[in-house]
């Protein structure tokens, strides 16, 4: 079973880790696990690839260039092939004058802004929610939170854009409504999954609130707090596709306008690029949740 | 024209919308399922089987939706095949991972007493392990189904069935007095299908889940 608690768990397994070893119960952890992963983050398209590495820095450098290398291949190939397939002028119109580069940039660019406000509105939102005065607020959040996942972000987004008209702006806020749930959830099952003793040892050799703030509870909720930065870079990245059709621009126009003039290369193209991004993202903010993870927190076991 | 004078007066289309809807995700649902639980049953004993099964549905789970449907419409054309497709490819990460950790889970203790009194391997997944991990893997179907939801609104754009045509028949009329109620209409329907699912799931815990392992 250790095995079993060093891969499923990830982030919300480091924070509740103390826990479940005082306990002792291995089944009770693996369930608690699993409903606090499956709810929290696996909703909010959280994916699990790293955390399967995340019990230490003794990753296989194979595992880290295995999707960069793939990448690259799969690129050139739709490149090369690209440039074989006969393009006639509507499928000229979705690509040429450098569309594809703009496209590839606005998508770039919706979800780091999205993500950048993403994170500063929900990781001090999630810190205040736990303290002790607002403490009361924290179940009415999550419930919100897990009530917000149920609705659809492209109703989401389309409705913005309704209410504050077409562009990227709209889908922006759309993006950051519909990521910052997942992430302030997030938050707050990591500062509350804290050990309570330790806040307590603090408290007890005499620091201050903001001492056990700064040097206890956030050093320990720093992997949470990262698995957080991945889910909203990889959300963004996959809702950043629907800010098309509110005008907004991104790798979704080249989709959506490969499948409204049905030219299947414009469609196969954006489709590539889309995935391909959203996969080097992941890569990226995984590999960033590795190196940052403070040193303390690997658990040798 | 208010939003209720317009549900009252669609009322057959959005019916028939939100029937589609539900019954395509509860379709793919119950094949993701199947699926998931069994390539759980399949791999959750193998050290590099299991992570490579939760490695591969979380790389089809990072694609985003749109790009993966792009992908599907060359091959299979538009309409209900791509939207099936990606519905049970997504659907299937959440039970998968929480199948092989619910089934890791499971105190050896317990399956070795199970085969102390001469359970066949068989008795011991299906009257044992199965029934301890079901808790955990009826998460994975409700995160699952909850995911779903949204990405069948997108599928429409692939003429799939269901409230997402709701949502894209207003995209089209943006600025007509209409688009605010078709938009709304397709989003809360869908909000609310989510929702009652949600419900069902908390009773089919209620019903399903071993009253030895009840909390």
């Amino acid at each position: 079973m250790s095995s079993g608690g060093e891969r499923g768990p990830g982030p919300a397994g480091s924070g509740s880790r103390p826990r479940a070893h005082r306990t002792g119960d291995h089944e009770g952890f693996a369930l608690r696990d699993n409903v606090e992963m499956g709810q929290r983050e696996l909703a909010s398209g959280e994916a699990p690839t790293p955390s399967a590495a995340a019990g230490g820095r003794r990753i296989s450098w194979q595992k880290w260039t295995f999707m960069p290398a793939f990448l690259v291949a799969a690129l050139l190939a739709t490149w090369l092939w690209f440039r074989g397939a006969r393009l006639d002028s509507i499928a000229h119109q979705a690509v040429d004058n450098g569309k594809v580069w703009l496209a590839l940039r606005q998508h770039i660019q919706l979800t780091a802004i999205s993500t950048f406000f993403v994170l500063i509105i929900a990781i001090p939102l999630g810190i205040a929610l736990t303290r002790s005065r607002l403490r009361r607020a924290t179940p009415f959040a999550m419930a919100l939170a897990n009530l917000g996942q149920a609705v659809p972000a492209l109703g989401l987004l389309i409705l913005l854009v309704i209410w504050l008209g077409i562009g990227a702006r709209s889908a922006i806020v759309g993006m950051v409504i519909y990521a910052v749930l997942p992430v302030l959830a997030n938050t707050i099952a990591g500062l509350r999954g804290i050990d309570p003793t330790l806040t307590e040892a603090a408290r007890g050799i005499g620091m201050s609130p903001t001492g056990v703030l700064s040097k206890v509870e956030l050093p320990l909720a720093v992997p949470l707090i990262l698995a957080g930065v991945r889910t909203a870079l990889v959300l963004n990245v996959g809702t950043a596709t629907l800010a098309t059709f509110g005008g907004g621009g991104g790798l979704g126009d080249l989709i959506s306008a490969g499948i409204v003039t049905q030219r299947m290369p414009v469609l196969i193209l954006g489709s590539v690029l889309t995935v391909a991004l959203a996969l080097f993202v992941e890569w990226l903010a995984s590999l960033a949740e590795l190196l940052l993870r403070p040193r303390g927190l690997e658990v040798a076991s | 024209m208010s939003f209720w004078e317009y549900v009252s007066s669609r009322h057959d289309q959005l019916l028939t919308d939100t029937y589609q809807h539900a019954s395509a995700v509860f379709q793919c649902m119950v094949i993701a399922t199947l699926l998931g639980v069994l390539i759980g049953v399949v791999t959750y004993r193998s050290e590099w089987a299991g992570s490579l099964a939760t490695t591969t549905t979380a790389t089809i789970l990072t694609i985003p939706s749109l790009a993966l449907i792009g992908l599907l419409i060359p091959i299979v054309g538009l309409g209900v095949a791509p939207t099936v497709i990606a519905l049970t490819l997504y659907g299937l990460l959440p039970v998968v991972r929480n199948a092989i950790v619910g089934l890791r889970g499971v105190d050896p203790a317990l399956v070795d007493a199970a085969k102390g009194i001469g359970m066949s391997r068989t008795a011991r997944l299906l009257r044992v392990e199965l029934p301890l991990a079901w808790p955990p893997i009826l998460t994975g179907i409700r995160v699952a189904t909850q995911m779903l939801m949204g990405i069948a609104a997108i599928a429409a754009f692939a003429s799939g069935p269901g409230l997402g045509n709701e949502i894209f028949r207003g995209i089209a009329s943006l600025g007509s007095a209409n688009a605010l109620n078709q938009v709304l209409a397709g989003t809360l329907g869908i909000a609310v299908l989510a929702l009652l699912f949600d419900a069902a799931y908390v009773l089919i815990g209620r019903l399903t889940i071993s009253r030895g392992i009840r909390a």
